[in-house]
C-alpha cells in the first residue's frame, strides 16, 4: 500500500515537472523563435526529477522522455523525430548523463542522511544503557552485599540488621522492578514501525487502576483527582498510559521536595484529552526543564553521587510512549512554585 | 497431617520454584513440584492437588497446553503466573477456565492471599453447589437472587436488568477475575464490536451506584485491559 502510494507520488511529480517544462519550452520558443534555451529548460526539469523523486527510475524515464521531446518539437525538423543529425545525439547524450551523475549524487546524499539519523538514534540507545547500567548498579549492590553477608555470617548479625538489611534488599529489588518495566516499555517501542495497538479506554477505569497502584507503592501519600463526570474513553495502550501517569506522579515524590499536594486532572477538549499532573514542591530548574524528557538529565547530573534515581529514564519513557501515540508532553514550572506536567491524547483514533 | 490442601507448582525456574515451595509450606501447605509441562501432568494425575500454580513460559509445551487438558474433566482451580510480557497469554488462559493470574514479581503476601482466595471459592462451590439461590455478601453489600435485588448496608440499589445481571454473574464468581469476553458471552450471548463499549458503559453505572470512585473499589475491581473482579467475602 505504502509502496504503490509512493510510485504514484513520484510518477505524479515527474508528470507534472515534465509538463511545466514542455509548457515553459513552448512559450520560449514563442517568444524568442531559438531552441537555444530548450535544452537548459530540460536539463533543469531532468535534475529537479531527480533530486526530488527516489532512485534512478523516474529520472532516466524522464530524460528520456526528455530527449524525445527535444527531438520532436524543439529540434530540427520540427514535429517529426530525427535522430541522425549530430547535434541532436550529442545533447540527447549530455542530458542522460546530467542524470545519471544527479541521481548518483542524491541517493548518496540521501544515504548520508539515513546513516547520520542512524547514528544519532544508536547515540541516545548508547545514553540510556549507560544511564541504566548506571542505574542498576547501586539496588544491585544492596541487594547483592545484603544477601551474600546474611548467607555468610548469618548468626553473627543481630536480628534488628538482619531485618534492616531484608528490608534494603526488598526495597531496591521493588526498585529494579520498576525500572524493568520502564525498560520493557522501551524496547516495546524500540524501532520505526512499532504499532501501538490503541483500545478505547474508560478514563474512570485507567485513573482507578493508576490510583490503586499508586497507593499500594506509597501508602501515605493522596492524589487529588478531578476528572469529567460523563462517560470518556480515549484509544490508548493502557498499561503504557497508566505506567506514563504512574512515572509523572513517582517523579513527583520522588523529586519535588516541599511537596504538600498532588493534583491529577482530566479534561476533554473537542478532540482531545489533556492530561495534567502538578505538585506544589521545588520545581524544575529551567536548565533542565529542556533536558528532562530525553534521558540524559539523571545519568550525568543528579546521579553522580551514586544515588537512586530513575527520573531521567522514567521521564524519557513517558516522553517515547505519549510520541508513539501521537501526543505531546511538557514540563512548566507553576507561578505559584511546584511543576506541572501536561501531555494530549486524541480523542479519535486515526 | 494429612488434611492439608495439596498445591502442585509447575515452574521451570529453580529459585522461583524454591521460593514458592517454602513459602507455601510455611503457611501450611502441602507442596509439589514440577518443572515442565509433562511432569506436571504426571504429578497432577497421581496427586490429585487441590489447586495448580502454572507457569505460563515451560520449556516442553505452553502453560496452556496443562490448562487445556486438566480442564477436560477437572474444576482444579489453577493459578497462573505471568510476566508481563505475556499479557495476551494471560488472558487467554482467564479465558480457558484459569482462575486468577499472579503477575511476576510479587508480593508474598498478595501471592499466598490469590492461594487462600481460590481454594476458598472452589471449596465453596464444592460444598454450597452452584449459586444462584440464596445471597451473597461481601462487605456491605448483599446480593438477594431470589429477589433480584441489590442492596448496600440496608439501602437498595436500583439496577437495570443487564446491570443485574452483569453484577449477579461477577459476585457468582467473586474472587475470580472475569474477562471481557467472559462477561460478554454470558450476559449477551454474542460479542460483536459495541459489546465491550455496552459492558464498560454498563460497568461505569454499576460502580458509581456501588459508591465505587476511582482509586478506591469497595466491590468491583477493575483490572485493567483485562476484566473485572468482585472482591471476595473476606477479602
Amino acid at each position: 500500500m505504502k509502496k504503490t502510494n509512493a510510485i504514484l507520488k513520484n510518477s505524479l511529480i515527474t508528470f507534472g515537472i515534465l509538463c511545466v517544462c514542455f509548457s515553459f519550452s513552448l512559450v520560449l520558443k514563442y517568444i524568442f523563435h531559438n531552441s537555444a534555451l530548450i535544452s537548459a529548460v530540460f536539463v533543469l526539469g531532468v535534475y529537479l526529477i531527480s533530486v526530488v523523486t527516489q532512485g534512478y527510475v523516474y529520472g532516466i524515464t524522464s530524460a528520456l522522455l526528455c530527449v524525445l521531446a527535444v527531438n520532436f518539437a524543439f529540434d530540427f525538423p520540427f514535429f517529426a523525430f530525427n535522430f541522425t543529425i549530430a547535434e541532436n545525439i550529442v545533447s540527447a547524450i549530455i542530458l542522460l548523463v546530467v542524470t545519471m551523475m544527479t541521481c548518483g549524487l542524491t541517493a548518496k546524499v540521501k544515504r548520508q542522511e539515513a546513516i547520520k539519523s542512524e547514528r544519532d538514534k544508536e547515540r541516545m540507545r548508547a545514553n540510556l544503557l549507560r544511564a541504566v547500567s548506571h542505574d542498576l548498579r547501586t539496588p544491585l549492590t544492596t541487594i547483592f552485599s545484603s544477601s551474600s553477608a546474611l548467607l555468610d555470617n548469618f548468626e553473627n548479625f543481630t536480628d534488628e540488621q538482619k531485618t534492616e538489611m531484608i528490608r534494603g534488599i526488598s526495597e531496591d529489588s521493588k526498585w529494579l522492578y520498576r525500572m524493568v518495566e520502564n525498560l520493557l516499555s522501551v524496547t516495546k517501542l524500540d524501532g520505526d514501525n512499532v504499532k501501538i495497538i490503541k483500545v478505547p479506554t474508560v478514563l474512570d477505569e485507567l485513573i482507578d487502576s493508576v490510583l490503586v497502584k499508586f497507593s499500594k507503592r506509597y501508602p501515605g501519600k493522596t492524589i487529588d483527582v478531578y476528572i469529567p463526570d460523563d462517560f470518556v474513553t480515549v484509544p490508548m495502550d493502557a498499561l503504557l498510559i497508566e505506567q506514563v501517569l504512574i512515572n509523572i506522579l513517582e517523579n513527583a515524590v520522588q523529586h519535588a521536595k516541599g511537596m504538600t499536594y498532588l493534583k491529577l486532572s482530566v479534561f476533554i477538549t473537542s478532540n482531545k484529552a489533556v492530561f495534567e499532573i502538578e505538585d506544589d514542591g521545588c520545581g524544575i530548574p529551567d536548565a533542565k526543564l529542556k533536558e528532562i524528557f530525553n534521558g540524559v538529565y539523571s545519568s550525568y547530573s543528579e546521579i553522580s553521587d551514586g544515588r537512586k534515581n530513575n527520573a531521567g529514564i522514567g521521564l524519557s519513557v513517558c516522553a517515547s510512549i505519549i510520541k508513539a501515540h501521537g501526543g505531546n508532553i511538557n514540563a512548566y514550572n507553576g507561578k505559584s512554585g511546584g511543576c506541572i506536567f501536561r501531555f494530549a491524547l486524541n480523542l479519535e483514533d486515526n | 497431617m494429612n488434611n492439608k490442601y495439596k498445591i502442585l507448582i509447575i515452574e521451570d525456574e529453580e529459585n522461583i520454584n524454591n521460593l514458592l515451595k517454602n513459602l507455601l509450606e510455611t503457611n501450611g501447605y502441602q507442596v509439589v513440584c514440577a518443572k515442565s509441562c509433562a511432569g506436571g501432568k504426571m504429578l497432577f494425575a497421581s496427586h490429585r492437588p487441590d489447586l495448580v500454580i502454572l507457569d505460563l513460559g515451560l520449556p516442553d509445551y505452553d502453560g496452556t497446553t496443562f490448562l487445556k487438558d486438566v480442564r477436560k474433566d477437572s474444576l482444579t482451580p489453577v493459578i497462573v503466573l505471568s510476566a508481563r510480557t505475556d499479557e495476551k497469554d494471560k488472558v487467554n488462559a482467564l479465558d480457558m477456565g484459569a482462575n486468577d493470574y499472579v503477575t511476576k514479581p510479587f508480593g508474598s503476601a498478595e501471592f499466598v492471599a490469590r492461594v487462600r482466595s481460590a481454594l476458598r471459592i472452589s471449596r465453596r462451590s464444592i460444598d454450597e453447589g452452584k449459586l444462584p439461590g440464596g445471597k451473597f455478601k461481601s462487605g456491605e453489600l448483599e446480593i438477594d437472587y431470589d429477589a433480584r435485588r441489590v442492596f448496600v448496608g440496608k439501602s437498595e440499589v436500583t439496577l437495570t436488568q443487564t446491570e443485574y445481571n452483569i453484577i449477579a454473574f461477577l459476585s457468582e464468581h467473586s474472587g475470580k477475575v472475569m474477562t471481557y469476553t467472559s462477561i460478554i458471552r454470558d450476559i449477551w450471548g454474542y460479542n460483536d464490536l459495541n459489546s465491550t463499549k455496552k459492558l464498560q458503559v454498563n460497568m461505569a453505572n454499576i460502580r458509581k451506584k456501588l459508591g465505587d470512585k476511582p482509586g478506591k473499589s469497595n466491590y468491583i475491581v477493575n483490572e485493567l485491559g483485562v476484566g473485572y473482579r468482585m472482591c471476595d467475602k473476606d477479602e
